[in-house]
């Protein structure tokens, strides 16, 4: 397993961001959905050793985060695309991805083959020469999932990676998380559920801090035959799937 | 070009080429960045190709930065050989504050929060960047000073004080979190100490010549790096 979680916690002053997460994640491509304010992002943040949890023990790729030379090690094999991805305006996109490259250790003469097959990856051959000011938004949000695929990592945790990026480029990106899921464990949080639909063989959904489903994406679709909420069949099972759990919730504390 | 439209072979071409390797290959000798003499020597200081990189992006090792602090202190080696009092010493430790300040940091470094996942660690990054921009500041400054003609006192008595300031700007930055922030407290802790020496002693160079003043500013500096130690401090493991 890759990702080995039990009963994680995360608290912001009085806010309960993750409340008891059990996680585990092989290769393939886990989605995490859930509505605002659900987790999702506190999450990823601690998965990406950006943040500690609060309490709870987390193993990523067999290794302790909080043990020095092991958290070297796993964000050597990391790729992280944060939500809100800030850039350096006046360097071009293959200046940026060889920047991230060089910070993760990757061994200098590897590099460039690195870059010049993750900018590829994400169709920007054509503008790896621009400076990073002169994109659009969904060029960056690109030039973003370009550095975090760079290492060929491991352990690839996105956060809302098809923001931006028009239908066209969702359909390529989809293709390129089933691909990288072959070998690495990707976990991506969106709001899209069709995103979860097309590329994802495992969904988690959150809800007020917790994992309140899991499954494959026609579990999650099961869950709403007999509901009209929503417009397509993932959709419905989300509803069911946020509504059976709060339920539960309430039901619990009555 | 995408990848799909490259995995295919010319007809007639050997079956086992794979024109994405190297259509990939070609694209990496093209868009390879050849480091400059400054990177290349500071990753073999350093041993680490990401570490050096880090280095050369410094905002306040940038080239405008460098000449606008060249000027600063042009100026004042010019205003100290023409009006007698030691305007060197008093800007430099003011100059090195804000250069220290806007070294990195998440108030300045748009990509703070990808950084923090690198193997090469935003701590080491700030780290050398801090003593680097340290470094050239003081070899400025000396220059600066000697070209004054200033007395030895002088040009090498803001040195501590220097230290101090650039100290606290670190430390004020990384708490706050703001390079601003960092740079309005070396430059208010510094006037506060000049304007406040002027008056208890009569003399405007009080401030860098006073023995009496250098374990205060030691104080200070040792003070103000441990804070921006724990404020920068790698956060703590799982809890087992």
């Amino acid at each position: 397993m890759n990702v080995e979680i039990a009963n994680l916690t995360r608290r912001f002053g009085r806010n309960q961001a993750v409340a008891g997460v059990d996680l585990e994640a092989g290769p393939g491509v886990l989605g995490l959905l859930g509505p605002n304010g659900a987790g999702k992002t506190s999450l990823l943040r601690i998965m990406a050793t950006v943040i500690p949890p609060s309490s709870g023990t987390m193993r990523l790729l067999g290794r302790d985060p909080g043990v020095h030379e092991p958290r070297r090690e796993i964000r050597r094999r990391l790729g992280y695309l944060p939500q809100a991805l800030g850039y350096y305006p006046g360097f071009t996109v293959v200046e940026f991805v060889e920047y991230f490259a060089l910070l993760k250790d990757m061994p200098s003469a590897r590099v460039p083959a690195a870059v010049a097959e993750a900018v590829e990856r994400v169709d920007l051959g054509a503008k790896a020469k621009a400076k990073l000011r002169t994109l659009s938004g969904g060029m960056l949000r690109r030039v973003g999932i370009a550095q975090a695929i760079v290492n060929n990592p491991e352990l690839l945790l996105l956060d809302e990676p098809t923001a931006g990026l028009d239908p066209e480029q969702r359909v390529q990106f989809r293709a390129l998380l089933r691909d990288l899921g072959q070998h690495a464990t990707v976990v991506v949080s969106t709001h899209l559920v069709e995103d979860v639909g097309a590329a994802c063989t495992e969904v988690a959904l959150m809800d007020a801090g917790r994992v309140v489903f899991r499954g494959t994406p026609a579990d999650l679709a099961a869950l709403g035959t007999d509901r009209d909420t929503g417009d397509a069949p993932l959709e419905r099972g989300y509803t069911a799937a946020l509504a059976r759990a709060r339920a539960g919730s309430a039901g619990s504390r009555s | 070009m995408t990848s799909e439209d490259m995995n295919w072979t010319e007809p007639g071409s050997p079956s086992d080429v794979d024109l994405y390797r190297v259509w990939t290959g070609v694209a990496a000798e093209v868009w390879r960045r050849r480091p400059g003499p400054a990177e290349r020597l500071a990753a073999r200081l350093l041993r680490s190709p990401g570490l050096a990189r880090a280095l050369v992006t410094t905002p306040s090792l940038l080239l405008g930065w460098v000449i606008a602090t060249v000027v600063v202190l042009a100026a004042g080696a010019a205003a100290t050989r023409s009006t007698g009092t030691p305007w060197v010493a008093l800007f430099a430790p003011a100059v090195a504050g804000a250069g220290i300040a806007y070294a990195y940091g998440p108030g300045i470094d748009p990509t703070w929060e990808l950084s923090q996942t690198m193997a090469v660690s935003d701590r080491m990054v700030l780290l050398v960047r801090a003593l680097a921009v340290f470094g050239l500041n003081a070899a400025a400054g000396l220059a600066a000073t000697a070209a004054s003609g200033a007395a030895a006192a002088v040009t090498f008595g803001w040195l501590v004080p220097m230290t101090a300031v650039c100290a606290l700007a670190l430390a004020a930055a990384t708490v706050s979190r703001s390079a601003n922030v960092g740079v309005a407290a070396g430059m208010s802790g510094w006037a506060i100490t000049v304007l406040s020496s002027r008056v208890a002693s009569g003399q405007f160079t009080a401030a860098v010549t006073r023995a009496a003043l250098v374990i205060p500013y030691l104080i200070v500096a040792a003070g103000c790096a441990a804070i921006a130690a724990y404020a920068t401090r790698i956060p703590r493991g799982t809890p087992r």
